[in-house]
């Protein structure tokens, strides 16, 4: 294999107001491999990819691609040398078609027209190439969020990269989609292609990783050759410290049924759900994308209008509307969509922990209680380890893990009888995530019951105490965890109704 | 015959062409409606007439529709076309050559679509703001070039100005309405078919992914902002040859047309939605209603309330369909 370096980062320095981001990092990358590029969040990683890919300038330090000093390195120069890069938040307009997002920036004019035949078979080249079944004449938007961000590395591939940077890739792919994008990297190495992998699914690294260079609060620590068997030196590299234990787990006795859920409908992904969930327990629902479990724990929120079905609290029958109705009951979720549905992320956060909880904030004329709500924002902090400057600062400006605090604490500070998790851990580094299972742990112990939507299976089976498996809408089956095996939740699964009847 | 189905099939998948045949329907029922009430409502004199309303509305329509695309908003449009019109005017009357005067004129205004365009864009000004304050000093500059009085009469000299932009017809046809129609031809291409109108739609529907593909934000926003000023100024012409002199208060609330005509047509406020044959639908019914209602006998008021009710109905319409759609996606 060619061991030429072609990407080479000599003591990176970037600061942004208040923060220094990158102190003194390097880094290099060779032709024909895969380096991962890992760290907690807010270690920095994200913003030397931006600084590689021209989207922001460095302070200081130097940059060679190819052997050749780049003194200035802006997003046009990156797409010259070759550099692409598949950013960790959706960058689509939802509004253009397929080939009109992949060919945006770069359309194909010819005498002052658009040549959208041209754009449309090239873009169905390069799906084809990939082994994307889509059309490129279909509208983005009305794509699913995993064929979205497939469109997004079809769009990266389209300029014949010769280094690709990679954000978190994964997030939001189905496991069959991910084996077709690990494919698609094997394939890309085999010609030469380097690929820096920013992920924080650890699991997925023996796959396809070849090196890891490892980053903490902005600063280079080491660069290794990865070897599944170091996986806790790397871990311990990350969060300098030892992490125990990933799961940790606690036992509780089960108590009595809290909450019943019967003959739930709600459109086509919502079909006849029956659930129950007891005191000292936390119960995983497992299923692949689409499975319809977002809209189980919407619908039973109140946020999502149901057909029929009944719901039961500590053994009462009690009738959920609409999101108020729930939070009164005591049900509260925590969305999946920290950016969209979780968080005002242009409010400050001690506003955000607020919000939901005003009603008790609030003297009776509807004034705010500011010491109140001081006091529960300090809580809330505490016990969450929540990092802030300030609880006066955007929500926006935390890092995703300490985003995600914010959503769950802001349901912490009133008494609920069950919490809904959709997705809590999802893009968040491996403190943080043993941070939110503790979290989870504790309300367990609280007698809380907890109802936790997961991807991923270890995470399912290392922390729920009973899972659910949903498919195509319904629960097609149930386990203790202590019997659970991941082709066994795969079965499930994957138990699609037969499309002929 | 199979041709003529592809055809059809190619024009139905045009994007949020679905939304603009329904208000085209709404638009021909109106139409036989108001026939019925008043059959010379269709007589050639009224039809011509309707159609030489319809085209200002036309064109501040596509100017707004331009820039609410962006996901902006102009609400300079009304005071610019006020600019133009008492521009135009003062320095006709002052015995400038129409055609220079017509030139100056547009300068002026499109210093206004850069201004807005760098507010926006370079300044990252919230766009109401910033085209709010603009739409305030524009109208001061229509006041105060002729020291905040109306003008007198631009004079025989500029006949030909006042018939190339109001009197005159070609093939039966009046000129306003010609122009109207040679301008949406050219900025339906722009949009439609030119990298440019593709980076308008890609900047509406998302900003960051527009700017990471490398559109340059700045330049594309300012183009839109341009496109506006520029129908604004051709309009305030076409209103200063109609009365043959400068006012003041010319084009007041012409923004709010704009949005309106818009709107109607399908142009997502939002932004990355719409096409301009949506915007001819939008000025026709805002035309049809205005001539229609006056024709039955209706008085301004409930002229305006109809309308008001119009806007607000074929926006719910919208979006009513719409969350039809998104449920049926999830499937």
């Amino acid at each position: 294999m060619d061991s030429q370096n072609i990407v080479e980062i000599e003591h990176m320095m970037k600061s942004f107001p208040g923060v220094k981001a990158l102190d003194d990092v390097s880094f290099s990358l060779r032709a024909g491999e895969v380096m991962a590029l890992l760290g907690e969040n807010g270690a920095g990683k994200s913003t030397l990819m931006k600084i590689l890919s021209g989207v922001y300038q460095k302070d200081e330090g130097i940059i060679r691609v190819f052997d050749q000093e780049i003194r200035e390195m802006t997003t046009q120069k990156a797409t010259e040398l070759g550099i692409a890069i598949i950013h960790q938040e959706l960058n689509m307009c939802q509004h253009l078609s397929v080939a009109e997002n992949i060919f945006l920036g770069k359309e194909k004019v010819k005498n002052l027209m658009l040549s959208q035949k041209e754009m449309n078979q090239e873009a169905a080249a390069i799906l084809g190439r990939l082994n994307i079944d889509l059309d490129p004449a279909t509208i983005v938007g009305s794509l699913a969020v995993s064929k979205q961000q497939m469109v997004e590395i079809a769009k990266a591939l389209s300029v014949n990269a010769k280094i690709l940077i990679m954000d978190e890739p994964t997030s939001a792919l189905t496991s069959k989609e991910i084996n077709d994008l690990f494919t698609i990297i094997r394939k890309l190495k085999s010609e030469g292609c380097g690929i820096v992998y920013i992920s924080h699914r650890l699991e997925e690294l023996k796959h396809i990783v070849d090196r890891v260079t490892i980053m903490r609060d902005g600063r280079y620590i080491t660069a290794i050759d990865f070897d599944q068997n170091r996986m806790d030196e790397i871990i311990s590299h990350m969060v300098g410290r030892e992490i125990k234990e990933k799961f940790p787990r606690v036992t509780c006795r089960k108590g009595k049924k809290i909450l019943e859920v019967k003959n739930l409908n709600a459109g086509r992904l919502v079909r006849d759900i029956n659930l129950e969930l007891y005191e000292g327990e936390i119960v995983g629902i497992a299923g692949l994308m689409g499975a319809g479990r977002t809209e189980t724990t919407r619908a039973i929120f109140g946020v999502d209008e149901k057909q029929s079905g009944q719901i039961f609290l500590d053994g009462r029958e009690i009738r959920i509307h609409n999101a108020t109705d729930a939070i009164e009951a005591g049900i509260v979720l925590a969305p999946e969509d920290r950016k969209k549905d979780g968080l005002c992320t242009k409010l400050s956060i001690r506003d955000n922990i607020a919000l939901p909880n005003l009603d008790i904030l609030c003297s009776r004329l509807g004034v705010v209680n500011r010491k109140k709500e001081q006091e529960m924002t300090r809580k809330a902090v505490e016990s969450l380890r929540i990092k802030l400057a300030s609880p006066d600062a955007d929500a926006g400006s935390l890092s995703g893990g300490n985003q995600q605090k914010v959503v769950v604490g802001k349901w912490l500070a009133r008494d609920s009888r069950v919490v809904i998790f959709d997705e809590p851990t999802r893009g968040i580094d491996v403190a943080a995530k043993v941070e939110i299972y503790h979290l989870m742990n504790e309300l367990k112990k609280q007698g809380i019951g907890v109802l936790f939507v997961s991807s991923e299976m270890p995470e399912i089976m290392g922390i729920s105490d009973r899972i659910l498996v949903m498919c195509d809408g319904r629960i097609t089956g149930e386990m203790e965890a202590a019997g659970a095996t991941q082709d066994k939740i795969l079965k499930y699964a994957t138990q699609f109704e037969s499309k002929i009847s | 015959m199979n041709k003529k189905q592809n055809g059809w099939k190619r024009i139905l998948a045009i994007r949020g062409m679905g939304q603009v045949i329904t208000v085209g329907i709404g638009l021909v029922v109106m139409c036989i409606v108001f026939g019925i009430i008043n059959p010379t409502f269709f007589s050639s004199k009224n039809v011509a007439n309707l159609l030489r309303q319809i085209a200002p509305i036309l064109l501040i329509g596509i100017g707004q529709s331009y820039v609410l695309i962006t996901g902006n908003i102009d609400l300079s449009i009304g005071s610019v076309v006020g600019m133009s019109c008492m521009i135009s005017a003062t320095l006709m009357t002052k015995g400038m050559n129409p055609w220079v005067a017509v030139v100056i004129t547009l300068i002026c205004c499109l210093i206004v679509g850069v201004v807005n365009g760098g507010l926006v864009a370079k300044c990252k000004l919230p766009p109401f703001i910033a085209t709010l304050g603009t739409m305030t000093i524009a109208r001061g500059i229509a006041q105060i070039v002729n020291n905040n009085y109306n003008t007198d009469a631009i004079g025989d000299k500029a006949k030909v100005f006042r018939d190339f932009f109001y009197y005159g017809k070609v093939a039966g046809i009046y000129n306003t309405v010609l122009i109207a129609m040679v301008l949406w031809l050219v900025f339906n291409f722009l949009l439609s078919k030119t990298r440019t109108g593709r980076h308008i739609y890609a900047i509406g529907s998302n900003i960051e992914a527009s700017k990471l593909s490398g559109v340059n934000i700045i330049l594309t926003t300012t183009k839109a902002y341009l496109v506006s000023a520029f129908c604004a100024c051709v309009v305030g012409l076409v209103i200063c040859a109609t009365s043959g002199m400068g006012t003041m208060d010319a084009g007041n609330s012409y923004e709010m047309y704009a949005v309106a005509a818009s709107v109607i047509g399908g142009v997502s406020t939002l932004g990355g939605q719409g096409i301009l044959i949506g915007t001819v639908i939008g000025a026709s019914i805002w035309g049809v209603l205005q001539n229609g209602l006056q024709f039955a006998g209706a008085p301004v008021a409930i002229r305006n309330i109809v309308i008001g009710v119009i806007v607000v109905v074929s926006v719910l319409i919208d979006v009513i369909v719409r969350s039809g759609r998104f449920s049926k996606k999830s499937h």
